[in-house]
């Protein structure tokens, strides 16, 4: 059998070739941008990264807020003498900052256990970045090593 | 005759470096392009991708799933473009990729679990691109110095001197692939038809 329109595409056309050539033709290369920075390396470590400088805020927060009911003195909280019988006006002309006095033991209790829960993950999250930077140099090496040259 | 010869003597033949004076015109081409990439010119490096990036996605596509080609053939000239210091020889950049796109697909293989890429790609609406990816599981299924040179030809739409000028093969090794490769595809085509 003649190849040439096999082998060149010179030559009677081979109608068999032709078909294969239209229907496998659809799964050709379509022209795209040559993108010269590594995406999908950095996307774990951009995730990881964003997650951190997230809970850093929320600390960040909690102990500024932490710090302004630091400064309430505890002997200050104190509830009106009988106040289903007779509530006097200034208990119920309340500001927000009173009512917040009057809640502030049970709040650091719970504030307590938010510093140590938010310590908690701040340590996971930063073995986890450890861990996926080793990982992505093990893998970068390793994959450098089975190339040419 | 000659190539008769060749196709009981050397029928995979693939690692056998074109003699200089068959590889194809474009080379002082190239080897311009890879002296001003290597001189910083990103777009000198551009235009090496555009001449070479349908031989890179040629060759993965007979190798690795599709969804992960495109994906693979911008890593690939990523890691080219960091380490085109290293290729001694400019005229022989087309060979060295290919060989960089051959190791990339064997090294997908090795860090990905099995998966079964028929499903995808079978049920696609376009009933031309189904049939299109049945064809290509059957060529998928050959040898791979047929495979390779098949999908180049039949796919990719180059010509035989143009894939031996690209890979670096020899004219001879390209022929012989073809035409083994295209025999045992009509094979595998009129048994599934049969079916």
């Amino acid at each position: 059998m003649n190849d040439d329109y096999l082998w060149d595409k010179s030559g009677e056309p081979d109608p068999q070739i032709q078909q294969l050539e239209e229907i496998l033709g659809t799964l050709r290369y379509q022209p795209k941008p040559l993108r010269l920075t590594s995406r999908r390396k950095y996307i774990p470590l951009l995730a990881i990264a964003a997650s951190i400088v997230v809970a850093l805020l929320t600390g960040g927060l909690w102990l500024e807020s932490q710090k302004t009911e630091g400064s309430i003195p505890a002997v200050a909280i104190a509830e009106p003498a009988n106040p289903k019988i007779n509530p006097p006006i200034s208990v119920l002309n309340r500001t927000p900052k009173t009512r917040k006095r009057v809640l502030v033991r049970h709040d650091r209790r719970e504030a307590l256990a938010a510093k140590q829960q938010l310590m908690f993950a701040l340590r996971l999250a930063s073995e986890k970045l450890n861990s996926a930077y080793r990982r992505t140099q093990d893998k970068r090496s390793s994959y450098e090593n089975n190339l040419p040259n | 005759m000659a190539t008769a010869n060749m196709l009981v003597i050397n029928p995979l033949a693939r690692a056998v470096p074109a003699p200089e004076n068959e590889r194809a015109t474009e080379l002082p081409v190239e080897i311009a392009l890879v002296a001003a990439a290597l001189a910083g010119d990103r777009e000198g490096f551009g235009r090496l991708y555009d001449l070479y990036a349908p031989l890179v996605h040629g060759i993965l596509l007979a190798r690795v799933p599709r969804a992960e080609v495109d994906d693979l053939v911008q890593d690939i000239f990523l890691h080219a473009f960091k380490k085109l210091h290293t290729l001694r020889d400019s005229a022989a950049f087309g060979p060295w990729i290919a060989m960089i796109a051959r190791n990339r697909a064997v090294d997908f293989h090795r860090r990905s679990r099995q998966t079964v890429e028929i499903t995808d790609e079978l049920r696609g609406s376009d009933t031309q691109e189904s049939k299109a990816a049945e064809i290509l599981e059957l060529i998928r299924d050959l040898p791979e110095a047929y495979r390779e040179t098949l999908v180049l030809r039949l796919v990719e739409g180059m010509t035989g001197p143009e894939i031996a000028g690209r890979t670096g093969l020899t004219a001879a090794s390209v022929r012989v692939n073809l035409h083994r490769g295209m025999k045992l595809l009509r094979e595998k085509l009129t048994l599934t038809e049969g079916l």
